[in-house]
């Protein structure tokens, strides 16, 4: 395996092209990211602590590290950055890699589980349902949430992918595994 | 030394014809170890000695070096060869030396060639075996080349003995005044109505202090009086032609309606008592010199130090040259009143409500509404481009909202609230009171991918440091901060001006702002950032921003590239002839480049090039000779069928159509030897001279020789 860099560029390269990537080879860790992040406002989330880390090769630090799912990709700071770092993709390039080493947050996690078992990442509750009969709709929209059988689709989806194992999920309680568990699993 | 031999020679070449049978020698250059690590220059002189016509091969650790020289020197010597071929860098350096060793010898220059084994080969590949046969096959090329080569004369022109420096800045006075005092006369021309440039704007210089009009207004002052200096100020230049040691140049001079001298004796005026400014009724107009922070009248002298100290007036803000009429006066009245004051007919007093007041208060009477656009033609020797520098724009990074908030200023507008010719005379005062709180932001525009300025403006760390310093003078307790990424005292004296700044009690925070917005119902402002050394994001409140913003080419080079199609780098600046050995030439013989429209400087750097600009200058208008390019385009005027293809191909307008003949010729005064003549001819009459497509051919044929299927 080779240096945490050469695998976002190698894995990200093939989702945003090769050049994209490397562009974290740039940051000159001005902290023009960080200061102006909405989430770091309020959270741990260090922007440019990560491409620090990432550029040192700090994997195993970077992939348990929870502030890496604090990123709302807003993308502020890749509109803003001096050095053209596509800030925003290399941070989700980093998920992806975490997560395929099983390292995801909960609440990313259950946004699987939503859209495992209703097909949607934000799915219809029973206040919008009301709201939708009292306007004189069916309390349901005509998606995957309705239609048990389009369902299974998604769910043989998530099945072939094995991102049903990605997120840790049991399918006899339907829920996920080990939810009690902290930041990741 | 070498000129002095050269006379001599060229006769030679001509007695020489029929050119003799080539003998080649090779030198093989081991380059210290930067050829020879990765080519077997063993394998590459003997393989280059059983060559067509090669008489001998050597090699040599530094061919270049005097000893190196020598041994091509004592076999041209002692005739042992008539051709002489380098198998070493590229010639973009060294070609110009082994002319000369060939030069001192006797024999004529364009006989040498140049085999270029480093950049296209030993610098490229590792891989020492694949090298050295790459190696062979450019030296077998050269040969094919070398043995078809002829020999050619380098013709001189006579110089005009005289400069055109664009651009009144520090750099265009400083090149100006060091040629006019060598006894050259120097037309120095300026856009605007003052010379100065942007150093005029500053308060104090850093890393000493020096108070920048104190040493500025004595050297204006200097070029204004010098009787070798033709000062054309309020000045655009509208065209360049020729070539070195004879451009033609029209300059615009543009009209002040205010008689600067009397045409016919010279004689000063307007005396710049400034009474049509008092009198004037356009009076809230933004005053460019200040930014636009400080207000003049249509009829205005820029600065105070203006020189020359003559008025302007704005004739896009007067209202008798905008709408033809100014109070009761009318531009008919005004001309018909002058010359009747002018014959004694009447006094002004009694035509005083036919002109308009500046011309009823002018004692010299020197306002002519009627004055026009004047060319001015040039022929020169040389020119010096000094066209300088601008603030970048500071509203391309938005999120620091210059523009939006009054209290976001950038740099330049900083010096002019502490200069005290500004327009506050040097008391900070912003939205009408002290700021108390006050931030800069470093590397606003530059350094910077977003904006396309990429570069490192070089002085802002420094401008911002001062800033600093002569704030905390003037507001004992204000608290200044410095958001920075780098600071960069690279310069003699920085580095101890910055250790004693800091000790003043400035806090310099590690971590570029990030975005700056105003408290609600205030006029506070917040910057955010990071402070990236504890790793924590911050917020600073501040009643003044200031965007330490950096240097982009000026408008004017635009301008010259457009006239005079000299090259820029990627950031814009001008292109200079060699990035380390020719810092103030060109790709155009003749044309040199002084200042801030190179690259960003700061003044001692400014003042350096423009004493280097002028010294290259003065070796052409010293020896009074200029050699002109000897690989011209030459046209056979029996195979010319006069279809004028090449005439619009030329970038330098080196063609002209013969409509009598109906031929093209060559000017072999501009001719630069590029080859778009040539290759565009249909009929084959255009050729290159030391490039003939026969050579060029057998250069290719050899090179592809190994590639050729065996016959």
């Amino acid at each position: 395996m080779g240096t945490l860099y050469e695998e976002i560029v190698a894995y990200g390269g093939e989702v945003f092209g090769e050049e994209h990537m490397e562009t974290l080879l740039q940051c000159v860790q001005c902290g023009k990211c960080t200061g102006g992040c909405p989430s770091g406002r309020n959270t741990a989330l260090r922007t440019r602590k990560l491409f620090r880390m990432a550029q040192e090769d700090m994997r195993e630090e970077i992939f348990n590290a929870p502030e890496l799912w604090f990123c709302t990709t807003c993308f502020t700071c890749y509109e803003r950055c001096p050095k053209g770092v596509k800030t925003t993709d290399v941070i989700r390039i980093i998920r992806n890699l975490a997560a395929k080493e099983g390292h995801m947050s909960v609440p990313h996690r259950m946004i699987g589980v939503y859209v495992l078992k209703t097909g949607h990442a934000v799915p219809i509750g029973p206040d919008q349902m009301k709201i939708r009969e009292s306007l004189g709709l069916d309390s349901q929209p005509p998606t995957t949430q309705k239609y048990k059988e389009q369902l299974e689709q998604v769910q043989d989806i998530f099945r072939t992918t094995q991102f049903d194992a990605m997120i840790d999920f049991d399918w006899d309680k339907m829920d996920l595994r080990g939810k009690e568990g902290g930041e990741k699993k | 030394m070498a000129e002095e031999k050269e006379e001599p020679e060229k006769e030679e070449v001509k007695e020489e014809e029929p050119i003799e049978e080539p003998k080649i020698g090779i030198y093989v250059c081991h380059c210290g170890i930067n050829i020879k690590n990765t080519v077997d220059v063993d394998a590459v002189r003997d393989y280059a000695a059983t060559l067509p016509n090669v008489v001998l091969a050597k090699d040599y650790m530094y061919v270049c070096s005097d000893p190196g020289q020598e041994i091509i020197k004592q076999d041209i010597r002692e005739g042992r060869v008539n051709r002489v071929i380098v198998a070493a860098c590229s010639p973009r350096l060294h070609e110009p030396t082994f002319r000369k060793t060939c030069i001192s010898e006797g024999l004529n220059p364009f006989f040498f060639e140049m085999a270029n084994i480093r950049e296209q080969c030993s610098w490229v590949w590792e891989d020492k075996a694949t090298n050295t046969e790459k190696a062979k096959d450019i030296v077998r090329s050269t040969v094919a080349r070398s043995n078809l080569l002829e020999p050619l004369e380098e013709k001189e022109v006579d110089v005009v003995p005289e400069t055109l420096v664009i651009g009144g800045g520090i750099s265009g006075m400083y090149a100006a005044l060091d040629i006019a005092n060598a006894g050259y006369t120097v037309h120095l021309l300026e856009r605007l109505p003052s010379i100065g440039g942007h150093m005029l704007q500053f308060d104090k210089t850093f890393p000493t202090l020096d108070c920048a009009a104190c040493i500025l207004t004595p050297r204006m002052v200097d070029v204004g009086k010098h009787p070798n200096i033709d000062l054309l100020s309020y000045s655009e230049v509208e065209e360049i032609g020729g070539s070195v040691g004879n451009f033609t140049v029209k300059v615009r001079r543009k009209p002040r309606y205010i008689v600067e001298k009397d045409p016919v004796t010279g004689a000063i005026v307007c005396t710049g008592c400034g009474l049509c400014a008092t009198a004037c009724r356009m009076k809230k107009i933004p005053n460019e010199f200040d930014l636009g922070l400080g207000m003049r009248t249509a009829a205005y002298l820029p600065m105070p130090q203006a020189v020359p100290a003559c008025y302007t007036i704005d004739p896009e803000k007067c209202i008798m040259l905008t709408k033809g009429k100014c109070g009761k006066a009318t531009l008919e009245s005004t001309g018909e009143a002058i010359k009747r004051i002018k014959s004694g007919e009447v006094t002004v007093e009694e035509v005083k409500d036919e002109i308009p007041l500046c011309v009823a208060t002018c004692g010299p009477n020197c306002i002519d509404f009627d004055m026009k656009d004047e060319i001015v033609e040039l022929n020169v020797g040389t020119i010096i481009v000094a066209t300088g520098t601008d603030v970048i724009d500071p509203a391309l990074q938005p999120e620091y909202k210059y523009g939006v908030y009054p209290n976001v200023i950038h740099g330049l507008e900083m010096e002019r609230l502490l200069a005290p010719n500004g327009p506050t005379q040097g008391k900070v005062i912003i939205n009408g009171k002290e700021p108390k709180d006050i931030v800069f932001i470093q590397c606003a525009g530059s350094r910077n991918k977003q904006t396309g300025y990429e570069y490192c403006s070089r002085v802002c760390c420094m401008y911002s440091i001062k800033h600093a310093h002569l704030i905390k003078e003037r507001i004992h307790d204000a608290n200044i901060s410095i958001l920075y990424q780098d600071i960069r005292a690279y310069g003699k004296a920085f580095e101890e001006f910055y250790d004693r700044i800091k000790g003043e009690g400035i806090n310099f925070r590690r971590g570029l702002a990030s975005e700056v917005y105003q408290r609600p119902g205030s006029d506070r402002l917040v910057v955010r950032g990071e402070d990236t050394m504890l790793g924590e994001p911050y917020e600073l409140e501040a009643d003044l921003v200031v965007l330490a913003t950096g240097l982009r080419p000026s408008d004017g080079v635009e301008k010259v590239v457009r006239l005079t199609k000299l090259s820029q780098s990627a950031d814009k600046f001008f292109l200079e002839a060699h990035p380390k050995l020719r810092p103030v030439d060109t790709a155009i013989d003749g044309i040199f480049v002084a200042g801030c429209c190179q690259g960003p400087k700061d003044i001692p750097d400014s003042v350096a090039q423009a004493k280097a600009a002028s010294s290259a200058s003065l070796i052409y208008l010293g020896t009074g000779k200029a050699k002109l390019e000897a690989i011209t385009s030459e046209i056979n005027e029996e195979l010319c069928t006069g279809c004028r293809t090449c005439e619009a191909l030329c970038p330098y307008d080196a063609l002209e159509f013969d409509a009598e003949e109906k031929v093209m010729r060559v000017n072999e005064a501009i001719c630069k030897g590029c080859g778009c003549c040539n290759g565009a001819c249909p009929s084959g009459a255009a050729s290159m001279r030391h490039f003939r497509d026969r050579q060029v051919y057998a250069q290719i044929e050899a090179l592809t020789e190994a590639l050729a299927p065996p016959s």
